[in-house]
């Protein structure tokens, strides 16, 4: 069994009287450690699935199960539960609280969970420490640049060591040197506890992180692909073949896979 | 999420907007004060009454009487056994019948006498009555001594010289303030209680000896204390006795023993209607200062609410500010509670959270709020207290010196404090809900 199962999902908008289909019958499965790109372009309905999959949303018709569990049944308590003990979220605008310093925006997940403070705050500093923010630890975030925050962002979502984290155009905000950083050090931190990483994006080359590769056009599943290190740029001229085996992924997470 | 952790975030929220959580403060702080400051007029209007009444009569006690015609033949008599009846009932502390003497006694010390009345009360309840001395002491326990007297204050200066034409000290202070000295002092001088006889009695009738415990102080609340001389009711029974021996009175032996007049004294003056009605139920009339009480108290019973209810009125505002405040802070927050939501918050947490800062908000207006009445509570004494009752003439209250205008008991304190901080959390239910109602994908928006 999959770690997640979407099964013939539909999310339908209604607009005034205008219904708008977002998602269109997708069916996905996603294993255990699987790092995994969701591409579309803007409208493609990626950002729904993505909130459809994180118990952010419930979709119209479908299920979706997460180690066995249908989300799409649980009531708004039992999703924030649920959220708490498996998800990890990265946000594209970092999301951090403004008052908080790093280290107490890191442990908040932690604080949700009733963890001391103590052990919380020691927990934080070593994701921060792994993100190699050990001296911005004390800042707040708007003494903190981009990248900064989005380290401190996936500090976060990893520290309670979720199921799966969600990541939602993760380095929009970012400059490109700046997003090869975030994007490392995500993937090196996912394959580090061995955990689910899905990614939102509109942007192929962040997609060349991935295990895989999702491209959705206009609410419908167009290609699933094992990642081949080599995306053509035009997304819309993938052939629709079963997935071809490949080895596993791009060099620079395989390198940080013994840490 | 622990307990600490949630209180803690509450404060920091608070503190963020530090201005505009001062502003609510003092909004319930008004409230607040308004209350605590309107209650205490009204305690204070209260206090003045009952310290009134009590200077009219004893609030707590309750007088019984036994003319013996008005009730039933069947009724019991007031007698040492319904007297311990009485004493078992809840709220009563001391119990004593108030007999008169009737018979022609006489007081003497030396050539001087003392022809005035001689009541019978048990000395034992004397100190629970709330009688005191100026001199000597009361008696404690019941063995004392017999025929042992307590002098009312004034009773010495009713000692006179019947063989001389102008044989009485008058009680009139001469140039400089100081009363005379009463011929006989009866804490030093020897007394001897005699029994009168007929004139054509060839009997010869013993003087009894006496001694006076002590003088008692003047208090016009109580059953006569100036000019009375008191004895313990064994010690009258007594002397009747001797005194229907020498005169030649049998006693009817079909008319019971029964007192005319028994007072009853409760431990509350609340107390007081109960106890009444206890006793009236064994067929006695009762008479105390409740029935005057109770009307006065109505009255300013409603005074009080109707005060409370001014400042009711300005905390019903303060916690419209609250209800503001909060869904103003929810309405700017809503995305970093969608992010609290998304990385893991409970909803039950997000809650308590909201509500917490409500209530704190609460209870910080109430601290500083009954601080503040405090304050203005002593001021409003000190003016009343020094200019003459001029804040005092305001309300329309004779305050007497000392009478205090405004008066804070501690459950007043700490009812303000708990009630502001109850309106504070009821303030926060609303915008706690709609905190809660946010939803996580408020996070995930752009602005």
């Amino acid at each position: 069994m999959s770690l997640v199962e979407v099964k013939n999902v539909r999310k339908i908008y209604r607009v005034g009287k205008e219904k708008i289909v977002a998602l269109n019958h997708v069916t996905l499965n996603i294993e255990q450690g699987e790092i995994c790109c969701i591409l579309g372009t803007s409208g493609s309905g990626k950002s729904t699935l993505l909130n459809v999959m994180a118990g952010l949303e419930r979709p119209t018709k479908g299920d979706i199960f997460i180690g066995g569990i249908n989300i799409a049944k649980l009531s708004e308590k039992q999703l924030a539960l649920f959220r708490q003990k498996n998800v990890g979220f990265v946000f594209q605008s970092y999301n951090l609280m403004p008052t908080q310093t790093a280290i107490e925006n890191v442990a908040m997940p932690l604080m949700f969970r009733g963890i001391s403070k103590k052990i919380r705050t020691k927990e934080a500093v070593k994701m921060l420490k792994a993100v190699q923010l050990q001296k911005r630890m004390h800042h707040k975030p708007t003494q903190m640049s981009g990248g900064q925050q989005q380290r401190v962002g996936i500090a976060r979502a990893f520290v309670a060591k979720p199921k799966i984290v969600f990541a939602d155009e993760p380095t929009g905000n970012l400059d490109t040197h700046t997003t090869k950083d975030v994007m490392e050090i995500m993937v090196k931190m996912a394959r580090q506890y061995h955990e689910t990483l899905i990614i939102v994006t509109h942007d192929p080359e962040i997609a060349e992180y991935a295990d895989r590769i999702v491209t959705l056009i206009d609410g419908d599943v167009r290609s699933d692909q094992k990642n081949v290190s080599l995306i053509p740029k035009d997304e819309e001229e993938i052939p629709q073949s079963p997935p071809q085996p490949s080895e596993m992924p791009t060099p620079e997470a395989g390198g940080n896979e013994h840490e | 999420m622990k307990l600490i952790d949630m209180i803690l975030m509450s404060l920091s929220n608070l503190w963020k907007r530090k201005v505009r959580t001062m502003l609510t403060v003092i909004g319930v702080i008004i409230g607040t004060c308004a209350i605590v400051v309107m209650v205490s007029l009204g305690l204070g209007i209260k206090q003045s009454m009952d310290d009134m009444l009590a200077g009219i009569g004893d609030l707590t006690v309750i007088n019984v009487n036994n003319y013996g015609t008005n009730q039933g033949t069947d009724s019991d008599p007031l007698d040492d056994a319904m007297l311990e009846k009485f004493a078992q009932l809840e709220h009563v502390v001391a119990v004593t019948p108030i007999q008169y003497s009737y018979g022609n006694f006489k007081i003497t010390s030396g050539k001087y006498q003392y022809n005035g009345q001689i009541t019978g009360v048990n000395f034992s309840t004397l100190e629970a009555l709330g009688y005191q001395v100026t001199e000597g002491a009361l008696p404690s326990g019941t063995d004392t001594a017999s025929y042992s007297l307590l002098f009312g204050s004034t009773a010495a200066y009713d000692f006179y010289n019947p063989k001389k034409r102008n044989g009485y000290i008058s009680m009139i202070p001469d140039a400089n303030g100081n009363l005379p000295d009463p011929y006989v002092n009866p804490m030093k001088d020897k007394l001897e209680i005699e029994i009168s006889i007929p004139e054509d009695s060839n009997k010869k009738v013993k003087p009894i000896k006496a001694t006076c415990l002590g003088i008692l102080a003047e208090d016009w609340s109580k059953n006569p204390s100036a000019y009375g001389v008191f004895m313990d009711i064994k010690d009258l029974k007594a002397l009747q006795k001797e005194y229907n021996k020498a005169n030649n009175i049998k006693d009817d032996p079909t008319k019971k023993e029964s007192y005319e007049q028994v007072v009853v004294k409760t431990d509350d003056m609340t107390a007081v209607a109960a106890v009444e009605e206890a006793i009236q139920s064994y067929g006695f009339n009762t008479n105390s200062m409740e029935s005057v009480r109770k009307p006065l108290e109505e009255q300013s019973r409603t005074m009080q609410i109707f005060l409370g209810g001014i400042g009711g009125v300005s905390l019903l505002v303060a916690a419209f500010g609250i209800i503001n405040t909060m869904t103003m802070s929810i309405y700017e927050r809503t995305k970093e509670i969608g992010v609290m939501k998304v990385i893991g918050c409970r909803i039950g947490n997000i809650r308590t959270m909201f509500l917490m800062e409500a209530a704190a908000i609460g209870f910080m207006g109430g601290v500083i709020g009954v601080l503040l009445s405090e304050g203005v509570s002593y001021a409003a004494n000190t003016l009343s207290a020094g200019g003459g009752g001029g804040l005092g003439s305001i309300f329309g209250m004779g305050m007497g010196a000392g009478g205090q205008l405004s008066i804070i008991p501690p459950w007043l304190i700490l009812g303000a404090i708990l009630f502001a901080t109850l309106i504070g959390l009821i303030a926060g239910i609303y915008p706690a809900n709609r905190a809660v109602r946010i939803s996580a994908l408020s996070a995930i928006h752009q602005e």
